[in-house]
């Protein structure tokens, strides 16, 4: 089946995409985008792979002594509708509808700010239970794995924040809208990235 | 051949870059959440309650790891698009998960972690 194209002018109108010249067909930045995170799976990999090694400590408190279920379960939650929150910005600019894009960004902003709260509160709790980055094996393997996802948790909502501004000055148009899908995928990748830390740090004994 | 779209038409996503097949509507998406807010229920309850016979002795650990799974690939499917964009998309992603998941898995092997008489590991 061959795709329609868009002619010049019609790149202007709202809603239309202009398809890439490229060997895939994909664009180079779409395609960037899954290749960053095919190399993120390494990243996080190498993480988990080191707390499954250390969650054992041989001083200090363990996970079982500290770890709060309902709240982290909670805060997963959040971080869960953060994805649909997402998806339907997206949905939202294909549709040339900015102001709900707007609208749902701010949504996927807030809650990943609530999630990363919960991170900050979670952490304070261990640090006066007892449990410093140095105190164990266990602490590090803990801190490095959950603060690095807490780290990117952070870039997404600054990437969240300026598409926000982006659009509001008006320089996303929709044949932009795959800028938005780009920082999605960002997004849906570190939710699926604490769908693991949540089963194998908190949940699995 | 030119397409124009007017304002509130979805777009066809035949016309997108990558995408083979037109995206879902919103409420495909809200039921989406709500499964994946019903399976992170059941894996809570799964730990919380043990004793129940689904999940309860040796297989807590396989449910809950299904259960992961489930979610992982439903987000990866639907919300990022991967069952609508083209196939090249679903083979880069899933190549570094799979290398990332082989080595791993033969690292944590080599460190005995499956076994039972993993305290050297734990004691080195």
């Amino acid at each position: 089946m061959s795709h329609p194209t868009v002619t010049e002018a019609d790149a202007h109108a709202t809603g239309a995409h202009i398809e890439h010249d490229t060997n895939t067909g994909i664009s180079n930045t779409k395609l960037a985008m899954w290749l960053f995170l095919a190399s993120e799976c390494l990243l996080f990999g190498g993480l988990i792979t080191t707390y499954l090694l250390y969650k054992t400590p041989l001083e200090g408190p363990s996970g079982k002594d500290l770890y709060d279920i309902p709240f982290t379960s909670a805060s997963s939650f959040v971080l869960l509708m953060s994805s649909l929150t997402m998806v339907l910005a997206v949905s939202a600019i294909e549709r040339g509808d900015h102001h709900r894009m707007r609208v749902w960004l701010g949504a996927t902003g807030l809650l990943g700010a609530t999630f990363i709260a919960g991170q900050i509160y979670e952490f304070t709790a261990f640090y006066r239970e007892g449990l410093g980055f140095t105190t164990s094996r266990f602490s590090s393997a803990f801190y490095t794995l959950t603060g690095f996802h807490g780290v990117h948790v952070t870039v997404g909502i600054i990437m969240l924040v300026s598409l926000v501004f982006l659009s509001v000055r008006g320089k996303l148009p929709e044949h932009r809208s795959e800028t938005v899908e780009v920082v999605g995928l960002y997004w849906h990748f570190v939710d699926v990235v604490w769908i693991l830390i949540f089963g194998i740090v908190y949940l699995i004994p | 051949m030119s397409t124009t779209i007017s304002q509130h038409d979805p777009v066809p996503t035949e016309v997108l870059d990558g995408a083979v097949a037109p995206y879902s509507r919103d409420k495909t998406y809200v039921f989406t959440a709500l499964f994946l807010a019903v399976v992170t229920v059941v894996e809570v309850l799964a730990v919380e309650l043990p004793d129940f016979p689904l999940w309860s002795g040796n297989m807590l650990v396989p449910v809950l790891l299904l259960l992961m799974a489930v979610k992982f690939f439903t987000v990866a499917w639907v919300f990022m698009h991967l069952k609508f964009d083209k196939p090249i998309l679903t083979w880069a992603f899933y190549s570094g998960l799979l290398l990332a998941l082989g080595v791993y898995v033969m690292m944590l092997t080599m460190f005995r972690l499956w076994y039972g008489d993993s305290a050297s590991v734990r004691s080195s």
